[in-house]
């Protein structure tokens, strides 16, 4: 069997300037936090006519297929691929499974990021929440078994019990038999833009870089429960194919029934809190006081602050091109949104960053809103201009108050 | 002393306390004593103990204090962390 440290240096992270891109195993990954990741998985389950939980499934299963096999070796025994599911999960802050009793088709799983995300930010829930959990381990026992299976989870500390269990169940799913999670299939996307664009709206106060180098220096992987709390929020890190093929495959879905619109609104409206809780939560954050907010000296700097932590964190290499207190313009030359949009669907016809959409008005709203989250929240209105994935060369927002 | 709510967080009851001048060195060793020594991240100049359910994080000043329960912390738990930095609701 592999040891530790040989699999710990398999899921190093690889970090990339030009694009701010982090990359582990071969995939790039993405930093939200529990807001977002809660808020995007109640849209997408409680979305009617569509199986949001059927997506969500789905797509972590294929992903994460494609991930654990590239993190794999072929000299693998089955005890190295089982400690490799359970490691991947817990450092990109997931939580923790244990895959110990899969012979007997029991998982359990001791913390979770979603439970955590739900309760923290969503308050009691119903049902069980552990719906991504459910298909990362359907790819996990894929790749420690070679069997494609059907996972159910049966209890969730969501509800109150001890831990999450789950069972695996062998052969069919629905009528069609699987052999195997859907392949994680892309074309050729955007090349890494040469050139920066801009000219950009700094501070002589703000130190952007010095942000940027302290937030990437941070080792951003779960800690004994597999969780990561920075920032007083908790933080995962999930490969950008996943939030591309959700959000793809909920606006589809969301087209077959002819709300296309409402499903991109839906999508806009939970980044827009996202930006708002996320930063508001990481501006009361011990580590905001110790490094930046020496650096603010009006709220002009501290939405400076914020997209730089936020391009730190992976979301779109933007920058602000024009702002005063009623209105903003961002630049994005490589953001997540349109560069999977291209990967998995060549050029789009509309723009399709719903995530830096969302954010732009939540960040604004944070900085220039007065009262609680849904005082501000559509006090700003925020409009994808031009997007990378219908070939133009920079995705471009604009904020504007709403009067 | 007092204490302040912080917004958005791990746990609904995430506070921030904020200790007397005088008295923070002789509350860091406190909770050092109890929960170990500080980490400290030069790179973002903060400090934190971690206790099994939850953490107690500042700057390298070490006031305020914020305190991140984990979901399992207990009312005794906290109980005890008050006691230590000599809190009373
Ligand atoms: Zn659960
Ligand atoms: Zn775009």
């Amino acid at each position: 069997m592999a040891t530790g440290d040989d699999l710990e240096g398999r899921l190093a992270m690889q970090y990339e300037p030009a694009t701010y891109r982090r990359r582990i195993a071969g995939h790039d990954v993405i930093i939200h936090c529990h807001h977002y990741n809660a808020r995007l998985q109640r849209t997408l389950e409680g979305a009617r006519g569509i199986d949001g939980k059927g997506l969500i499934a789905s797509t972590a299963e294929s992903v994460f297929a494609d991930h654990l096999a590239r993190a794999g070796r072929p000299e693998d025994d089955e005890a190295t691929r089982l400690a490799l599911a359970e490691l991947l999960y817990a450092r990109l802050g997931f939580g923790r499974i244990d895959l110990g009793r899969l012979a007997e088709g029991v998982v359990t799983a001791s913390s979770s990021h979603f439970v955590e995300g739900w309760l923290a930010g969503l308050g009691q829930s119903e049902r069980n929440v552990c719906t991504f959990t459910e298909g990362y381990l359907q790819a996990a026992v894929f790749a420690v078994l070679g069997a494609a299976v059907t996972v159910r989870e049966t209890e969730c500390m969501a509800r109150g019990a001890a831990c999450c269990s789950f069972v695996v169940e062998r052969g069919e799913r629905g009528s069609s038999p699987r052999i195997a999670p859907a392949p994680n299939r892309k074309q050729a996307g955007v090349p890494v833009p040469a050139e920066r664009g801009g000219p950009f709206v700094r501070s002589a106060n703000v130190d952007e870089q010095a942000i940027i180098d302290a937030v990437v220096g941070i080792p951003m992987v779960g800690d004994a429960a597999g969780l990561i709390p920075a920032f007083s929020v908790y933080l995962a890190n999930m490969p950008a194919d996943f939030y591309n093929q959700v959000c793809i495959g909920f606006v589809e879905a969301m087209r077959g029934l002819g709300r296309e619109k409402a499903a991109m609104r839906l999508l806009v409206s939970d980044a827009e809190h996202c930006g708002m809780n996320t930063f508001r939560g990481i501006m009361h954050s011990p580590e905001w006081d110790g490094l930046i907010a020496p650096m603010v000296r009006d709220r002009a700097d501290a939405l400076i602050a914020i997209i730089a932590i936020s391009n730190a964190l992976g979301w779109g290499d933007w920058h602000i091109t024009a702002h005063t207190p009623t209105s903003l313009a961002l630049e994005s030359r490589y953001g997540y949104e349109a560069v999977g949009f291209r990967e998995y669907r060549g050029e789009a016809s509309t723009p399709q960053c719903a995530m830096l959409t969302g954010v732009a008005a939540g960040v604004m709203e944070l900085v220039y809103g007065e009262g609680t989250v849904e005082d501000r929240y559509g006090t700003f209105a925020s409009h994808e201009e031009s997007c990378v994935s219908c070939g133009a060369p920079a995705c471009i927002f604009t904020v504007e108050r709403v009067e | 002393m007092h204490r302040e709510r912080v917004p958005a967080c791990v746990h609904p009851e995430t506070y921030k306390y904020f200790l007397e001048r005088d008295a923070v060195l002789a509350t860091w060793e406190r909770l050092a004593a109890r929960y170990g020594a500080p980490r400290r991240d030069p790179s973002f100049r903060t400090m934190e103990v971690v206790a099994p359910r939850f953490r107690v994080r500042a700057t390298l000043l070490g006031n305020p204090v914020t305190v991140l329960r984990q979901r399992a912390c207990t009312p005794a738990d906290i109980e005890e962390l008050h006691a230590l930095l000599g809190y009373r609701e």
